[in-house]
């Protein structure tokens, strides 16, 4: 018996560290297998195999939103300025939303790391102050367009000042905006509502309160695929 | 003996940090910005695949290796305790190379990956003594 317990001990331990990557990979948040929904029509169409949308805490309102309100297909972004995979997600949902124009709802959330990225609640604040002057979603696509100019720059405040010249803002107005309780207001309740949804890295998108898969989301054609199938459960496709 | 029980207790230890780091890569979770600072841009690199094998998964192989090195040597398998040694001294090596990585290169550090670096110091130091105290055994004379 004394020969053969190394070798059950080391099996032993070779089926649990099988066994426990095995469940990691089926349970980590956002994965296809931890999260099935929207994948496919079926699934959709079969809303006792979904799990329950994830609703968390209001976050800033009015929310920064682009199709119609009542859009059967309402999408959430977490997003971060500063994060490179936010900027390199931002043309996909430009895309779905040429797409699909008025059947999908896109709501941004602002989520910003602030311990990996120091500028990105620089980056929020103008957008949100932008969005003040009604010229959010301009101020929000030039600062993820140009965030290789940016992010890993020293002072960013002239950057973006530029941008918000470019846009034709009133300049003195949102610079006294930027820095304004109300702005600061607007990132942290957005961002808290993310922490209640489970939100811990960026970009987290939900589709109808469910968490899209991250690989399915700088892929347009899968992402596409997660929309068109909740289009077709709604029955408005 | 007892050295060898302990550097099997660490060495899991380090296949826990090690598997872990492989389910976030393999999940994509490693490409994501996360709240955690550091672990994105470092597990993101270039230098977390090796032949498009995740450097962790490779660092899970090596962790359980050194795990049952260790246990077959605390079981007095002399062989498996030379190469224990060997794995170990290669592993430290290899951590060196990866803290200079992410201290000169990549400017930016995971703390996965520094608890890896530590726990294969430990190994490193645990391996090594008890090398030298089953050299010091076997010398005639000595205690």
């Amino acid at each position: 018996m004394k020969r053969i317990l190394p070798f059950l001990i080391i099996l032993v331990v070779l089926g649990i560290a099988v066994g426990s990557a095995w469940y990691l990979t089926r349970v980590t948040p956002g994965t296809p297998s931890a999260n099935p929904a929207p994948a496919s029509q079926s699934t959709a169409n079969n809303p006792q195999s979904r799990p329950a949308p994830i609703r968390g805490i209001p976050g800033a309102e009015p929310a920064q939103t682009l199709g119609a309100a009542n859009a059967p297909v309402q999408l959430e972004e977490f997003g971060d300025y500063q994060c490179p995979p936010c900027a390199a997600f931002h043309p996909v949902l430009e895309k779905m939303h040429e797409e699909f124009g008025d059947k999908l709802r896109i709501t941004f959330r602002n989520f910003p790391l602030t311990q990996s990225h120091p500028h990105a609640v620089a980056a929020a604040s103008s957008a949100e102050a932008a969005g003040l002057q009604g010229k959010f979603w301009e101020m929000h696509d030039l600062i993820y367009e140009h965030q290789a100019e940016w992010k890993d720059k020293m002072d960013v405040g002239p950057i973006f000042e530029g941008y918000a010249k470019q846009i034709g803002l009133n300049i003195e107005r949102w610079k006294k905006d930027v820095g304004s309780e109300q702005v600061a207001q607007r990132v942290f309740l957005d961002s808290r509502r993310g922490q209640t949804m489970g939100v811990r890295g960026t970009p987290t998108v939900f589709i109808n309160g469910r968490e899209v898969p991250f690989e399915s989301l700088l892929a347009p054609d899968r992402l596409r695929a997660v929309i068109q199938s909740e289009l077709a459960a709604s029955g408005s496709r | 003996m007892k050295r060898y029980i302990a550097a099997a207790i660490v060495s899991l230890i380090g296949l826990a940090d090690a598997i872990y780091l492989t389910v976030e890569h393999v999940t994509g979770q490693s490409v994501r910005c996360t709240i955690v600072a550091g672990c994105s841009e470092v597990l993101s690199s270039q230098y977390a695949v090796v032949s498009g094998v995740p450097l962790a998964a490779i660092g899970a192989s090596a962790y359980f290796t050194v795990f049952s090195l260790a246990t077959l040597a605390a079981f007095g398998y002399r062989v498996a305790g030379m190469l224990l040694t060997v794995v170990v001294l290669l592993m430290f090596l290899v951590s060196l190379w990866l803290v200079y990585l992410q201290a000169f290169v990549i400017h930016a550090f995971c703390q996965f990956c520094l608890l890896s670096a530590a726990v294969t110091t430990a190994l490193t130091v645990l391996a090594l003594s008890a090398h030298r105290g089953a050299r010091l055994s076997q010398t005639p004379g000595s205690v």
